[in-house]
């Protein structure tokens, strides 16, 4: 008996030591979209500052939610403007939104039956079953998605087909495990190492869809608990040096 | 105010479910309480499995074996052209598995804690074993399957994990109740969601004390 209390101190003394040390590094809400651009990005600020960065991924809706809640964060990368404002709006954070890249939609398929070179006519194939997209209502790649197709004027006919991921990874879910034949992502995600290479996927016209500000705020949380260290990693997002990351992922820079 | 359809889909999903395992889980519970087999410390760990597992590896294992890339997905759709994954049925075939020990751990029980003199009784009697099954052993463990009804109906309404995960959030599909509350708290409707959250936890809190209220009646009548 005396044993397994010793054993239950000492490991509360082990995990409480471990997260009063959390509180020296920074942490970060990005949104799902973001996550191949940021793991580059955390790795250029950390070695240029020295200080190191934690990073949190989930759908835009999500993290807003927890937010809301007090969650513990410091900066928080969203996939779009309107959830970032509402954060602002309801005093969350120091200033009004920034955008810090926008974001671009493509059609990804990883069946090798299917080729999107044609154009999103493929949609319309009956060898394409389900089609993957974001759900509209929940994340900002979805509402891109709907937009084009209703553009295009093909909605109506492939609305049957359509699934929806709660945020683009779990998109990217439906398309790398083949449940569905063919989707549209971000492009940062058929950019980056993970995934470059992997199955066939096309750009779509800009002047079928807005391209997707996404917005970023500093949480009163960051200036709290961090204050200028916080404020560093958010203009740092602006920097050249993150700039050309993004670039490299393919989104768009805001002019 | 709010759209039905995610709470009717919920417990259609659920009183299906509760359907196919009365009748799939009846035949394991019989045998596992009552065979001496070696291999059923196995056949139990399976059955319990659904129980200790997160949803997310259930969820996960089930996108991938329904998916049309893998033998079974090809299977079905070749054979059957049927896709379990982002349909209804899929959820069913997945809330059968998810599902499957509040069943049988339940009516197990209500077998094991029969005594056995009442089955040798009935077999002295001239009577066969389904007629010993069903005309002796199952009205004297009525509690049991009652609870196993209720809790597998109950447990199929708070599903979420393994929905996420194949459902693809299509309305009138796949879209139930669970998930309409993630989303409409994703879009930051608190009060919609509260609404769909408050008749879930209605209807669970009614089903489950219905369920002790006449199980501790059965019981004390029995005593009496």
């Amino acid at each position: 008996m005396q044993k397994i209390i010793y054993f239950l101190l000492s490991s509360l003394i082990v995990f409480s030591a471990c997260s009063s040390n959390k509180q020296q590094t920074l942490t970060i809400a990005a949104a799902a979209n973001t996550q191949y651009a940021m793991g580059e990005i955390k790795t250029a600020f950390e070695t240029q500052f020295g200080q190191e960065i934690t990073l949190i991924f989930g759908s835009s809706g999500k993290l807003t939610a927890q937010i809301l809640e007090s969650a513990p964060y410091d900066v928080f990368i969203s996939a779009d403007l309107k959830y970032p404002q509402s954060i602002y709006d309801q005093g969350f954070a120091v200033g009004d939104p920034g955008v810090y890249a926008q974001g671009a939609l493509v059609l990804w398929t990883l069946n090798p039956n299917l080729t999107p070179d044609a154009g999103l006519e493929v949609l319309l194939s009956e060898k394409v079953k389900k089609i993957a997209m974001a759900n509209p209502q929940t994340a900002p790649y979805g509402v891109a998605t709907e937009e084009l197709l209703r553009n295009v004027g093909i909605y109506d006919q492939v609305a049957r087909k359509l699934v929806f991921g709660e945020s683009i990874s779990q998109t990217n879910q439906y398309l790398t495990t083949h449940a569905a034949e063919i989707g549209f992502t971000a492009k940062s995600v058929v950019l980056s190492k993970e995934l470059q290479g992997k199955g066939q996927w096309i750009d779509l016209d800009l002047n079928q869809y807005r391209a997707i500000d996404q917005g970023v705020v500093l949480l009163k949380k960051g200036v709290e608990r961090h204050g200028a260290l916080a404020k560093q990693f958010y203009e740092f997002l602006f920097s050249d040096t993150a700039r050309k990351i993004f670039e490299k992922y393919g989104y768009l820079m805001p002019k | 105010m709010i759209d039905p359809e995610p709470l009717i889909l919920t417990f259609r999903l659920a009183l299906i479910t509760t359907m196919i395992l009365l009748v799939l889980a009846f035949p394991i519970a019989y045998w596992l309480a009552y065979s001496k087999f070696k291999v059923k410390a196995i056949a139990e760990t399976v059955v319990s499995m659904p129980l200790v597992l997160p949803p997310s590896v259930l969820g996960f294992y089930l996108l991938v074996a329904f998916s049309p890339s893998s033998w079974l997905g090809r299977f079905l759709e070749s054979n059957f052209d049927l896709r379990l994954v982002f349909s209804f049925t899929g959820l069913v075939v997945a809330s059968v598995i998810y599902s499957l020990p509040f069943m049988v751990h339940p009516i197990q029980a209500g077998f094991a804690s029969l005594e056995p003199e009442l089955k040798y009784a009935s077999y002295s009697l001239g009577k066969s074993r389904w007629t010993t099954l069903f005309r002796v052993l199952l009205p004297n463990m009525k509690s049991s399957l009652l609870t196993g009804v209720v809790l597998t109906f109950a447990h199929t309404i708070g599903e979420f994990g393994v929905v996420l995960m194949i459902g693809g959030n299509i309305p009138g599909e796949t879209k139930v109740a669970s998930m309409a509350i993630y989303d409409q708290v994703e879009m930051m409707h608190y009060d919609q969601a509260n609404i769909y959250a408050f008749i879930l936890f209605a209807i669970t809190f009614a089903i489950l004390l219905i369920v002790y209220m006449v199980n501790q009646r059965y019981f004390s009548s029995r005593t009496i």
